[in-house]
């Protein structure tokens, strides 16, 4: 299924995404495709954390390709299949546990390579992020950190490098509770569709990437992933 | 083509004899099937264990299409002392994944050699090469329309038997305990022989899937949780399909009942009168394997109070332990097979019997119904978000299929879970005689905090485990060399001995079930 952005807002106003508001309107310059030329896949699953991924995703790529994800022997074998054809569109998510644990692995036992592979822990007023980066400049972490700094609340982000490096960033505060929970979800799901854009991760860019204000806090335990064939 | 300077390398190897290697490698295998970029790496470098990544990051993948190309790996890493790390379909989530027991091992993919060589349905047995998954080999008997059944593990169709049964790892059937059900292996030796266990090695022999011990030394165990060959080809035997299956769940309500359930259970096994392997799995289990979510009753940190467990009973009608069996033959046997069954929870007087028609299409008792049936699922992957997090650690000491045994173990581990803030998340899998009691170490580790205290849990349940002489039968790679040490000195310097009788270089897998030559007796 092929969406553009108009059709994913009215999807979101009809669907069940319960308490799931949109505060305004996306302040991002909307680019026709990705930096790379290459089709973007998100997959995604109920819930707000999937939607707010998803609208992220849609301010750096307004034409994506959305599909659910499951744990599904039929979907993760078609994932497979997908995978490894030259035609397979890079493949972005932001899901649960289980779900995501099956589609890294597929990703492996299909030839593909990983970008990004973030775990993720939300409460209502704070976050933890733990990024596993590959091959991908530093920036697109700093973009992420910036981001959640711009947002507010209190988090910490660790990021490993595959020399085994650790960079931990955080935010401890009590001043900015007023800060969006939710940015989180919107900036990584921004950053991942973006990945491979050059001039993403400087300044101007980082401004325009802005998260949907929403009724209910996203919580609970994500994986986000970037794959390609 | 790059070699570059890798982030990371294997141990005592310099970056010169790694490129080096490298380009053997890919000479050998063509430049696709050797993988040594970050982002080729990411996707083994996915634990699940209480480290950091970088503790099991390995330095490239090879992946091989047959066995001379094996033979000509083995030869490259003796050649330039690169260790190597083997997986056949790289699924053995929570206890190491794909990722390699050392930084810095190179590891061996075998998920391309994947022909199912023979499936002989008058002998009820199959012959793979690693790279097989369960789902392929369940395509294959529905496609041929051969009546047999296979045997797996929870990740079914996405495992392979292979790589299972070289973990001794056990499915649900009556063909459950899979080591036992294998029949010829053919390994790959670190100097590049290529050895057939059983019958194998006799020329022209229509045997080697037929009769497993062959003449002189049986060897076949010795390459199970070892790092002494890499097996190309493995035999094992399969159950025709029976005319008539029966599952059936028998709930109970309290923990306590565990003692009465496994001496009611135990005569039933040995007699084989319920004949497949038996799961009897806790509250948080069936919870979590039916979807539920912790956070939905409890958001505070720490382990699940046991209100809390009795209130998930009481919602969803789930037991405190929920004992999965199954009976199969044909009807008149499974009719007398049944009659002695319920006469026998009726005796006990507790526990509600749940038939396949009363259950329907709910869960678990749909996913449970169909692994003992030999139909592949993922269902049980709803464990991953009990909590969240990514953590998952799977701690299976042995028991005797005792009782008391069992709710000692059980306390036991709920004690040192709970000190530690965890939930006891466990199942007892009931041999005749012995019980294996898996118990998911699940928790978040986006958390340092909760890791370390993972860690802490984990070794805390080997220490206290061990005082009372019990001992895991499997373990994640981080804890491979803390088990060795629970089973002694004289089977570790064994066990060593061969090692340097076969693989000098200390090439194949070294750190595997603690065996390596470069550490042991040298700290």
């Amino acid at each position: 299924m092929t969406i553009n952005r108009r059709s994913v807002l009215k999807g979101m106003a009809l669907s069940s995404i319960a308490g799931l508001t949109i505060g305004g309107p996306l302040r991002a310059m909307a680019r026709p495709v990705s930096a790379a030329g290459q089709p973007v896949l998100v997959l995604t699953q109920e819930g707000a954390a999937g939607t707010v991924f998803l609208q992220g995703a849609l301010t750096a790529v307004p034409q994506l390709q959305v599909q659910q994800a499951g744990v599904d022997v039929d979907f993760l074998l078609a994932l497979e299949r997908r995978l490894q054809t030259a035609e397979s569109p890079r493949i972005i998510g932001l899901l649960d546990d289980a779900s995501a644990t099956l589609v890294v692995d597929i990703a492996r036992s299909a030839g593909a390579r990983i970008q990004w592979l973030g775990q993720h822990s939300a409460e209502a007023r704070c976050s933890r992020h733990h990024l596993l980066t590959a091959n991908i400049d530093d920036r697109w972490a700093q973009q992420l950190d910036q981001q959640l700094q711009e947002g507010g609340s209190p988090f910490t982000l660790q990021v490993e490098r595959q020399d085994g490096s650790l960079v931990l960033r955080q935010l401890n505060t009590s001043e900015h509770l007023t800060g969006q929970a939710t940015l989180w979800a919107s900036s990584i799901g921004y950053l991942l569709a973006s990945l491979g854009d050059a001039e993403l991760g400087g300044a101007e860019r980082a401004k325009v990437a802005l998260p949907p204000a929403t009724s209910i806090p996203i919580t609970g335990n994500f994986v986000s992933f970037s794959i390609e064939a | 083509m790059s070699v570059q300077n890798n982030a990371v390398l294997p141990r005592g190897v310099s970056q010169d004899a790694f490129n080096q290697a490298v380009e053997k490698f890919r000479a050998l295998l063509g430049e696709a099937n050797v993988l040594a970029k970050a982002d080729q790496l990411a996707p083994y470098n996915k634990i699940m264990m209480s480290v950091e990544n970088a503790a099991h990051a390995p330095s490239a993948a090879l992946t091989a299409t047959t066995v001379e190309q094996v033979q000509g790996i083995v030869h490259i890493c003796n050649e330039y002392k690169i260790p190597i790390w083997t997986v056949s379909t790289g699924r053995n989530f929570g206890y190491g994944s794909s990722a390699p027991v050392q930084r810095g091992q190179v590891i061996l993919d075998l998920k391309k050699m994947n022909k199912i060589l023979k499936v002989d349905p008058d002998m009820c047995y199959a012959l793979v090469e690693p790279g097989v998954t369960y789902g392929q080999l369940y395509d294959y008997l529905a496609e041929n329309n051969l009546p047999l059944m296979l045997s797996f593990s929870a990740p079914s169709s996405l495992a392979g038997p292979l790589g299972n049964t070289m973990d001794r790892g056990v499915g649900y059937t009556p063909y459950g305990e899979h080591f036992m059900m294998q029949c010829g292996m053919e390994v790959v030796l670190a100097n590049g022989d290529v050895y057939r266990t059983g019958m194998g090695g006799v020329k022209g022999s229509n045997t080697w899937q037929i009769f497993k011990w062959g003449y002189g030394p049986t060897l076949d165990g010795m390459f199970t949780q070892a790092n002494y060959g890499i097996t190309t080809k493995m035999g094992f035997w399969l159950m025709p399909r029976p005319p008539v299956y029966k599952p059936f769940e028998v709930i109970f309500d309290n923990e306590d009942d565990i003692d009465e359930i496994v001496e009611m259970l135990r005569p039933l096994r040995i007699s084989g009168t319920i004949p497949n392997s038996v799961v009897i799995a806790n509250i948080l289990w069936e919870a979590g394997s039916g979807n539920i979510r912790r956070s939905s009753y409890i958001t505070e940190p720490g382990h699940t109070p046991d209100p809390i467990l009795k209130k998930i009973q009481e919602d969803t009608g789930m037991g405190a332990w929920n004992l999965y069996a199954a009976l199969y033959g044909t009807q008149e046997q499974v009719d007398v097979n049944w009659k002695i069954v319920t006469d026998a929870f009726k005796k006990l007087g507790k526990g509600r019997i749940v038939t396949q028609e009363e259950a329907g299409d709910t869960q678990p008792f749909k996913y449970r119904a169909e692994l003992m049936a030999g139909i592949p699922n993922l269902q049980e992957f709803g464990l991953y978000n009990w909590r969240g997090g990514g953590g998952s650690m799977w701690f299976a000491p042995v028991s005797a299929a005792r009782g008391s045994e069992c709710k000692k173990q059980m306390e036991m581990a709920k004690r040192i879970l709970h000190k530690h803030g965890l939930d006891y998340v466990g199942e007892f899998i009931v041999a005749p005689r012995d019980m294996h009691h898996v118990i998911d170490v699940l928790y978040d580790r986006t958390s340092a905090e909760e890791t370390a205290r993972a860690d802490a849990c984990f070794n805390e349940l080997l220490d206290e485990f061990e005082k009372e002489g019990y001992a895991v039968y499997r373990v994640n790679t981080r804890f491979q060399e803390r088990v060795a040490q629970s089973y002694g000195t004289v089977k570790r310097d064994l066990e060593h001995a061969i090692k340097k009788a076969l693989d000098p270089n200390n090439i194949l897998a070294p750190g595997r079930s603690g065996i390596d030559l470069d550490t042991y007796k040298k700290a």
